[in-house]
């Protein structure tokens, strides 16, 4: 179980944008959280991913609290959850190729051994080929470097999968086939999604079942 | 479609840049040969004093003059930039390694470490730092070491400061998110993400200071406090020439002068189109 | 039908690389628009359309080569010099609504101020009038009067997109050129965005043209008469938004596919990705992927009727027949 537990999260300790959320996924499940912009599902997304450290709340990995974050978590339970983000151009360090992108969190974690191999699979998974790899972000289209973001998330092969307007920025058909990649994933993995968006019929279709951010009563 | 027409888009200030890059370029390369060549090959020693030829003024034999003592100047000259340069690029080199420590690891740790760090470089930087710099000499004999000691540490204080706001707005990028996410250690993300992206501004650091050192250590040899006086060094040369240009004789402040001014402007031209070069990458060419 | 307000004959843009290669951003695009019409472009990140939409305003980079032609009101717009394009075609001519708002707008002025300036520069406003037209101005595209005093980051995401349409309609440019104007929105936010677009669009007696470049069809189908697809750097379709998101649908292989990926049909993708536009095939770009290829498509289809395929869905005049 990946459980968010009573979150309260923000920038500003006296308005926090996240308020008292509580949000469970069973292992295997697909949840899509949605809401309009700015209304601090990002952040949601962040806390759960040990990437923002909430104000008070606490989630809990398989059975186990989070004892940190960012670097303060333990390596083990930051891997276990893989994390796409909206901007691709953002997310992807922009003096890495392509292939050093994907294999980083294998170097990061000391699996090299494992690069050449896992890296052509995800490679081929997520539909890049040869020469692209070879490429830095700025030679290719934020299409392209979205699909090496989703291999660099799943290179680990972490049970659970945060994907945060993955698509947000992308073309139809571009979508599909990562919304594909994804399924195709969880279904050999069996790992648990959370999709943050606002695209009501694209989270609807995707996931076993959507969640409406409920606006936070201000007092 | 062979017969297509194409119109360039191009804007012509393109081709004056190149005019200027390749000016600068060819400027510095004459001056690295220069004071790697000149001083082995030259049979005359630039320290001989021939008190028959005192204040000769620039002629095919002597193309620069004679200085008060009767030296060759065009030799004192390309000496005292061999010396100049030295000091400019130690110094430079030493002040921009601190800074991008410094700087990288205020921001990386953060917290307490980073404002009492910072603090301290604001403290340094409140004291004007040629003052300071006569402070450090001051301390010492006169000699090289002095000097560059004195240029480095009165200069990392900028550099420190860009490598750390670079550093600092790269943190709060998604990449970095995906790094730690990722696995990667608070060590490995500085090494491998942060700094190699702030190393080409260091770089840029580095080389704009190399002219602005040049100017520091004239600025102390001209104020006595650099290199000891006999060493022919371009702070030196314009400050034993004060005496001479009372009396009309212009040369010996002449090319010492633009001996530091021309190779200066050169490195500084070439750095501007380095910065022109690494800024824009931001975005892809193809506009993809 | 009222005279084309745009009108791109062959239009191509390439960009010369290192190594004497060049990549073919845009090739031979052509197609008019009229005032009062609204052109959605559409097509997958990397095939052009901002290339496209960036040739129009002169904000190519200097690599960048042109050829054939573009026309707004008679003025040609491709080889123009920075002075034309300064003085008669950028907020003149042709009215950019950004991509992101909040970029677009000077942080450290407020919209009032902002709005007053581009009123100077582009309208003979005597000065003291300049406060009364800088309120219509924001009145034209919906900005609250009360809010011209506030600094761009003191506005929500809905407000600056209206802030940086009011100033791009201070011009009265025929021409709106909206690039990806819904980018990162949420469902709402891109409705309001593009009904008003769609407002502008309608506005004054002839009305102006607005040339949305987009890759959310949903978006294109709320509010475009027509709209062109793109696919690797070429104008593959241009339809009838009607017939296009409607019946019969769209004719080209392509584009159906772009359609039947979408979550409320198919939500299957198109097998495989795009050709690099350094690197075309020399017969139809989408052949590698399409189901519908045969020997025939080693040889580039036309563009004719509206059309740049061997083996449509259907006959592009058995279409327009039908609705005729």
């Amino acid at each position: 179980m990946l459980e968010l537990d009573t979150i309260t999260a923000g920038y500003d300790r006296l308005r926090p944008v996240v308020r008292e959320v509580s949000l469970t996924l069973a292992p295997g499940e697909a949840v899509g959280l949605l809401g309009p912009s700015g209304c601090g599902k990002s952040t949601l997304a962040k806390v759960a991913a040990l990437l923002h450290r909430p104000y008070a709340g606490r989630v809990v990995i398989d059975g186990e609290p989070a004892r940190g974050w960012r670097h303060t978590a333990p390596r083990a339970q930051r891997t276990a959850i893989g994390v796409v983000f909206q901007q691709p151009r953002m997310s992807a360090d922009p003096r890495l190729p392509l292939r050093d992108l994907i294999a980083e969190p294998l170097r990061a974690t000391g699996r090299r051994d494992e690069v050449p191999a896992r890296v052509g699979e995800l490679a081929d998974t997520v539909g890049l080929t040869g020469e692209l790899l070879g490429r830095r972000p700025h030679e290719v289209s934020d299409g392209q470097l979205q699909r090496a973001c989703l291999a660099r998330a799943l290179v680990l092969r972490p049970r659970w999968l945060i994907c945060d307007e993955m698509t947000a920025m992308l073309d139809a058909s571009t979508t599909a086939a990562l919304v594909a990649v994804v399924e195709e994933y969880r279904a050999a993995e069996g790992a648990g999604l959370l999709a943050v968006g606002h695209d009501s019929i694209l989270l609807e279709r995707w996931c076993d079942r959507t969640v409406h951010w409920q606006t936070p009563p201000t007092d | 479609m062979a017969d297509t027409l194409w119109r360039s888009t191009g804007r012509t200030r393109r081709s004056t840049r190149t005019v200027r890059i390749s000016f600068s370029a060819v400027t510095v390369a004459a001056v690295v040969l220069a004071v790697l060549i000149v001083p082995p090959l030259a049979q005359l020693d630039e320290q001989a004093v021939d008190l028959s030829k005192k204040l000769l003024p620039p002629s095919w034999e002597h193309p620069f003059g004679t200085d008060d003592v009767g030296r060759d100047l065009l030799l004192r000259c390309v000496y005292g930039l061999r010396i100049s340069l030295l000091v400019g690029l130690v110094a430079a080199l030493v002040a921009t390694v601190v800074g991008t420590l410094v700087g990288a690891a205020a921001a990386a740790f953060g917290g307490w470490t980073d404002r009492i760090v910072m603090r301290l470089v604001d403290t340094f930087a409140s004291v004007p730092h040629l003052l300071l710099g006569i402070f450090i000499v001051a301390m010492f004999r006169p000699g090289v070491w002095p000097v560059i000691a004195s240029v480095a540490l009165t200069h990392w204080l900028s550099t420190a400061r860009i490598v750390r706001s670079e550093v600092l707005s790269l943190r709060s990028r998604p990449f970095v998110d995906a790094a730690i996410s990722g696995g990667a250690s608070r060590l490995r993300l500085t090494a491998r993400h942060l700094l190699p992206s702030v190393l080409p501004q260091a770089g840029l650091a580095a080389v704009l200071m190399v002219p602005h050192a040049m100017w520091h250590e004239s600025a102390l040899s001209f104020l006595g406090l650099g290199l000891p006086t006999h060493q022919a060094s371009l702070g030196n040369l314009v400050q034993s020439a004060r005496s001479s240009l009372l009396a009309g004789d212009w040369w010996p402040t002449l090319f010492p002068g633009l001996f530091l001014i021309i190779p200066t402007l050169a490195i500084a031209g070439l750095a501007g189109a380095w910065r022109e070069r690494i800024n824009p990458r931001r975005r892809s060419e193809l506009m993809l | 039908m009222t005279a084309a307000v745009l009108s791109v004959r062959d239009l191509s843009v390439r960009f010369r690389m290192r190594g004497d290669r060049h990549v073919a951003a845009v090739t031979g695009a052509s197609f008019d628009l009229a005032a009062g019409e609204c052109l959605a472009l559409v097509g997958e990140s990397g095939c052009g359309k901002s290339v496209l939409a960036s040739a129009l305003l002169g904000l190519l980079p200097g690599n960048a080569q042109t050829a054939g032609s573009a026309t707004v009101d008679g003025l040609e717009l491709l080889g123009a010099d920075e002075r034309t394009l300064a003085r008669s075609v950028r907020g003149r001519r042709v009215a950019l609504v950004p991509q992101s708002p909040a970029a677009h707008l000077t942080p450290v002025r407020t919209v009032g101020a902002q709005l007053e300036e581009t009123l100077r520069a582009l309208t003979a406003t005597p000065r003291r009038e300049l406060r009364r037209a800088a309120v219509a101005a924001a009145e034209r595209a919906a900005f609250p009067a009360s809010h011209l005093d506030r600094y761009p980051h003191e506005l929500s995401g809905g407000l600056a997109q209206r802030a940086a349409t009011a100033l791009a309609l201070i011009g009265d440019a025929p021409l709106l050129l909206a690039d990806e104007p819904t980018t990162g929105l949420d469902r709402d936010l891109v409705n309001r965005t593009v009904d008003e677009l769609r407002r502008h669009t309608d506005d004054g007696a002839t009305g102006r043209a607005l040339l949305m470049i987009t890759h959310d069809l949903a978006a294109a189908e709320r509010i475009a008469d027509r709209v062109a697809v793109m696919y690797a750097g070429r104008i593959v379709e241009i339809a009838e938004a009607r017939t296009f998101f409607g019946e019969p649908g769209p004719l080209h292989p392509y584009a159906r596919g772009l359609l039947a990926a979408l979550p409320e049909r198919d939500f299957t993708p198109i097998p495989g990705m795009p050709p690099e536009l350094g690197d075309l095939p020399d017969g139809c770009a989408f052949a590698a992927r399409c189901d519908r290829a045969t020997g025939l498509c080693a040889t580039r289809p036309d563009f004719a009727s509206g059309l740049a395929c061997h083996h449509p869905a259907a006959v592009p005049g058995e279409r327009s027949a039908a609705h005729a």
